[in-house]
């Protein structure tokens, strides 16, 4: 198993959005390292012919539809409360390189 | 009257009996807390007017003798990751600190609609993340059993503000033990549904397949009490289950004959002397109430730890992706553009810890790791579900301590893997969906709290609750209050 | 010179036409003012949940019967995470791992020739909301943010711009025949993104592939994949000695109108990792032989069945059936005049060319202007009954478009000059006039000139203002003609 490094961290920190100052990122690294390291107990446990658990509950637990009706709305006014910044009834943000 | 020293059960009925007002209840409550919330750092939010306005509204009801809800006149408190509408949810998060919720969560609604009054919204770890309750971005809680000392998390605010009798139930939530471990640390009662049981519709979302709302309270048939409101169906839950609801309070247990209790002796072979005296302790309690007692083995959980922090994560990373300073909370002065939106807002709004856990969880996930972490995490995840489906298969319940320590002083675990592994015996009942109580077990020599557990089979959130009754009528460990509260005012 | 050929695979997205949403109960609507059809799950609020729309696991099961598609039993739910403002939650909800519909075949006549066109998988997704862009900032609208969308992904199976439109048409049509989805593209409830590589022909390993995207309409598509495919050309051929590899390079490009060219977006210099894993929110689909051999028994008639009840039961050709069907609302016109008319030829021909022909100059169809059936039928049979001449009925024609919604017959009756010359004793005159007048087309006519015959006819009706009736015209001078042998 590769040994968890700055670069990974950096990759990590564009994917997640996450931006970390100087003094964070020594110490976050070093963390990752020890958690990572600890995590991978795993790759020792037996697990062949084992299926992921995509749902914990044991019950028959599939199939939860709703009808196609329309329901409560959440209001225009209540959505731009808690909005930073609003125009013209839109959320507003900085110009967006169009895609 | 010393109405601090009540049981909710006894309460309501006292409210009932026209012996006491719903505004002299809320008045007395919200007494306790302003003097006492400096030291305890339970609440973050006092709801004075709502409380007051509900407390009028139920004397009102009650002066016309109208019928009235199962938890009429208990002052309840919510933990503040749980929404109330119109409400400031924080998640003790810098980038939540002016947000209203825009709707209230099921499990709130159903504790309203049965009458219970809301005193406040309660403290937590940042988006529930972390056993101590020092995650959080405003201040720590403390445990009033010793003011050094944490009082557990991430539901510390909570067990914390019961354990006081600053508020007699509260809720909380439980990802990794986050209910159960401050209960023990607290010395008061934690219960976690069984997954899917409690609905999850206006929780803020940490490990969507962990995640349980559950109550804490000073005794088990108030846990019963609340868990009689709680328990129920929401089409707004995917997970939610559609089974219909159990009765506790019918069904609390005086003794244990004829009932298996599991112990995985082996799995707890490096509990600590006191910790282990004290389990044995509580061993021989269920024998003398008429349990059997079985080995059972739970080597798995071992990995338990492994499992949790890369699977709760992972969901974690992507559960608080939509914080990012568009739509609601926090967005940075400086951003410049839509990066900067992004990166400075979660900068300024989230705490070390919560970037910590957002960024293995990402890794976890990521191409290249994915295989090696997440679904690997997945499939010892169903291992441990197996070996505890071999274990129920030869006793009703499992017994376990809920912490392998008792309360520390803050800035005890500087270490990450030193703070996890105080989930350990915690973890494993979300990991397989299972219904787990923490009771009161006792004191240390320092008169800090012990609990015990109780685990059972999906669904048998009842039977669980029953047995912690029958362990608790036999010891009363919680009925013991800390000294420094335990006065009025 | 190289010969090139085109490797064309294209992924559709389609909003279905529930009532609500895919994962919240907002209506699924167009139009509306910013940020007033949405729920705290569409707007990614802390503490929403999913639900799924049961109406929009039937619509896929149907589509997916629909092209003959295996309809999965089992299918599942997956996270995709990406950060973007149009994304409420920067994870979009999809089917990654188990979609609900694998395979398919899509088939239709292109150019003369049957083509089967295959499908990979089409699977369930949300919606993002809509971004509007201004020079110093954006607005984002959730409107749209949550509406059920149906990915359909082909195989790379097209070789050109023409297989590529017939593909998107036919999809359309199917998807309009079973109600799925209105299809509009300019509004963007049917969105088209191509892949496209070119090789020399011959080749077999498959080039560098770039995405378009940004197509809202057929002229367009087609326009974007003969631009691109020529561009890569052009590369491979000026750099025919480096690595080709390096020639094209993988990136998103977008279609731009007004140049008529294919611009880059964006590069690819790695794949985005979209990290999928299993939506813990939602439990799996699991459906039941019972539920797929109701939607299967349900479904309704499809484009293929139409085309081939159009060729074999009603005559049609080939060219005219293909066209019929893939316009539903055309097609369905046709076949409410025919319980008026049963003049197949006659009606098709009016419906998918003269009425067309003078619609397009007012900016208009016949679904987007209210002129009913039964009127085109009425005009049919006034001719086939002999009430009006052809010639006559052009000029309706352009009156029933002037004035949609007046019956033909009414025009008809309100017009003088339309009405029919049919008193032999008031055609009589002018026959005799016509006669006189060419007496050298009487000669060649009795000498075994038919053409003669029609030559003379036409005269009359010139004189008549085409208002006489061909039969007494005909009548008349055949009489007279063979007084004269």
């Amino acid at each position: 198993m590769e040994k968890f490094n700055y670069q990974n961290l950096e990759d990590l920190q564009k994917l997640a959005r996450i931006q970390l100052k100087d003094e964070e990122k020594k110490d976050l690294l070093e963390s990752l390292q020890k958690i990572v390291e600890y995590i991978d107990q795993l790759d020792s446990i037996d697990t062949k012919d084992v299926a992921c658990c995509n749902h914990v509950s044991q019950v028959q637990n599939e199939n939860v539809v709703r009808d196609d009706v329309v329901g409560e709305l959440l209001s225009r006014e209540t959505l731009l409360e808690n909005a930073p910044d609003q125009i013209g009834g839109m959320i507003r943000t900085p110009p967006i390189m169009q895609d | 009257m010393d109405l601090y020293k009540l049981s909710a059960y006894e309460l309501r009925n006292l409210f009932l009996d026209k012996k006491v007002k719903a505004t002299e209840i809320t008045e007395y409550f919200l007494k306790r807390i302003e003097k006492n919330n400096k030291k305890l750092g339970a609440f973050l939010t006092v709801l004075s007017e709502r409380a007051m306005q509900k407390a009028k509204e139920l004397d009102q009801k009650n002066a016309e003798n109208k019928p009235m809800g199962r938890l009429a006149g208990v002052p309840i408190a919510i933990k503040d990751n749980t929404h109330i509408e119109k409400e400031i949810t924080t998640c003790a998060s810098q980038f939540l600190t002016n947000y209203k919720a825009p709707f209230s969560a099921t499990a709130v609604k159903l504790l309203e609609e049965q009458d219970a009054i809301l005193v406040g919204k309660t403290n937590l770890d940042e988006f529930a993340m972390g056993s101590s309750n020092e995650n959080s971005s405003f201040y720590p809680s403390y445990n009033p059993w010793n003011l050094d000392c944490t009082p557990g998390g991430s539901s510390g605010g909570s067990a914390s503000a019961v354990a006081s009798r600053i508020s007699l139930i509260a809720t909380g939530s439980d990802t990794g033990g986050s209910i159960r471990q401050p209960s023990a640390f607290c010395g008061v009662v934690g219960f976690k549904p069984t997954y899917g049981r409690v609905s999850r519709y206006g929780l803020v979302a940490f490990g969507s397949s962990l995640d349980q709302i559950g109550p804490i309270a000073t005794n088990v048939k108030d846990i019963g009490l609340t868990m009689e409101v709680l328990g129920k169906h929401c089409p707004h839950d995917a997970m939610s289950l559609e089974f219909p609801a159990e009765s506790y309070i019918e069904n609390l247990r005086e003794d244990l004959s004829e009932i298996t209790v599991g112990v995985p002796w082996h799995f707890l072979e490096s509990l600590n002397k006191e910790a282990h005296d004290n389990f044995v302790q509580s061993i021989e309690t269920m024998k003398s109430l008429g349990a059997n007692i079985i080995d059972v083995n739970l080597d798995i959980l071992k990995s338990s730890i492994a499992v949790y922090y890369i699977l709760a994560t992972a969901e974690a990373s992507t559960n608080l992706a939509r914080f990012d300073g568009i739509r609601y909370g926090v967005r940075s002065k400086d951003a410049k553009n839509l990066e900067e939106v992004y990166d400075l807002s979660r900068d300024q709004g989230f705490g070390y810890e919560v970037k910590k856990r957002i960024l293995l969880g990402t890794y976890v996930l990521s191409s290249g790791f994915q295989e090696a972490f997440y679904k690997k995490a997945q499939k010892v995840r169903t291992l441990v579900i197996q070996s505890f489906d071999a274990a129920f298969s030869n006793c009703d319940c499992i017994c376990m301590p809920t912490a392998p320590i008792t309360s520390f002083k803050l800035g005890t675990f500087q270490d990450p893997i030193g703070m996890y592994l105080q989930d350990i015996f915690t973890i494993s009942a979300n990991l397989a969906g299972l219904p787990a109580i923490s009771v009161p077990s006792g004191f240390d020599k320092d008169n800090k709290p012990f609990g015990l557990q109780f685990l059972g089979p999906q669904l048998h959130d009842a039977p669980v609750v029953s047995y912690a009754h029958a362990y608790e009528q036999a010891t009363k460990f919680s009925s013991k209050i800390p000294p420094l509260f335990d006065k009025e005012f | 010179m190289k010969n090139w050929e085109a490797v064309i695979g294209l992924e559709v997205h389609v909003q279905l036409n529930t009532i609500t949403k895919l994962f919240s109960s907002a209506p699924n609507r167009f139009g509306d003012d910013p940020n007033t059809n949405i729920t705290v799950v569409d707007t990614g609020q802390p503490g929403a949940l999913p639900v799924v729309n049961r109406e929009a696991i039937k619509k896929a099961a149907q589509f997916g019967f629909a092209v003959n598609a295996s309809v999965e039993k089992f299918s599942k739910f997956d996270r995709k995470s990406y950060f973007y403002p149009d994304s409420p939650r920067n994870f979009q909800i999809t089917q990654f791992e188990h979609p609900i519909v694998r395979g398919g075949t899509v088939t239709i006549t292109v150019e003369d020739e049957k083509k089967e066109f295959q499908i990979d998988r089409a699977h369930l997704e949300d919606d993002a909301g809509m971004l509007k862009h201004f020079s110093s900032f954006a607005g984002v609208d959730y409107n749209r943010a949550g509406t059920a969308l149906i990915e359909i992904v082909s195989t790379p199976c097209m070789t050109s711009a023409k297989e590529a439109i017939a593909y998107v048409k036919t999809l359309k049509a199917i998807l309009e025949y079973i109600d799925a989805s209105d299809c509009n593209m300019e509004q963007g409830s049917l969105r088209v993104d191509a892949n496209i590589s070119v090789r020399p022909v011959g080749e077999k390993k498959l080039r560098n592939k770039t995405e378009i995207k940004n197509m809202n309409s057929f002229t367009f598509l087609e326009m974007a994949i003969n631009a691109e495919i020529e561009r890569q050309i052009r590369l491979y051929e000026e750099y025919e000695s480096d690595e080709p590899d390096n020639v094209v390079i993988p990136g998103t490009y977008r279609f731009n109108p007004n140049t008529k060219q294919t611009e880059l977006m964006r590069m690819k210099e790695r794949a985005e990792d979209y990290r999928y894993f299993p939506e813990p929110d939602l439990p799996p689909i699991v459906l039941t032989q019972e539920f797929l051999d109701t939607v299967k028994a349900t479904l309704p008639e499809l484009p293929q069945q139409r085309f081939a009840r159009y060729v074999e039961q009603l005559g049609l050709s080939e060219y005219a059936a293909t066209n019929l069907i893939l316009d539903k609302q055309t097609a369905d016109y046709f076949e409410e005049a025919l319980t008026y008319s049963n003049n197949t030829k006659a009606l098709c021909n009016w419906i998918t060319v003269e009425f067309p022909g003078r619609l397009k100059e007012l900016g208009h169809t016949l679904s987007s202007i209210d002129i009913p059936a039964v009127h085109l039928a009425n005009l049919v049979k006034m001719i086939d009954e002999g009430k009006i001449t052809g010639r006559i009925a052009k000029q309706v024609a352009d009156d029933m478009v002037q004035t949609p919604g007046m019956d033909p017959v009414d025009i008809v009756k309100n017009n003088p000059d339309y009405q029919p010359l049919s008193d032999a004793s008031a055609i009589e005159p002018l026959v005799e006039k016509v006669l006189q007048d060419n007496p050298q087309s009487i000669e060649d006519y009795l000498a075994g000139k038919k053409k003669a015959l029609a030559f003379l006819v036409g005269q009359i009706m010139k004189l008549t203002k085409g208002k006489a009736s061909p039969d007494i015209v005909n009548e008349l001078i055949q009489k007279k003609l063979d007084s004269k042998n």
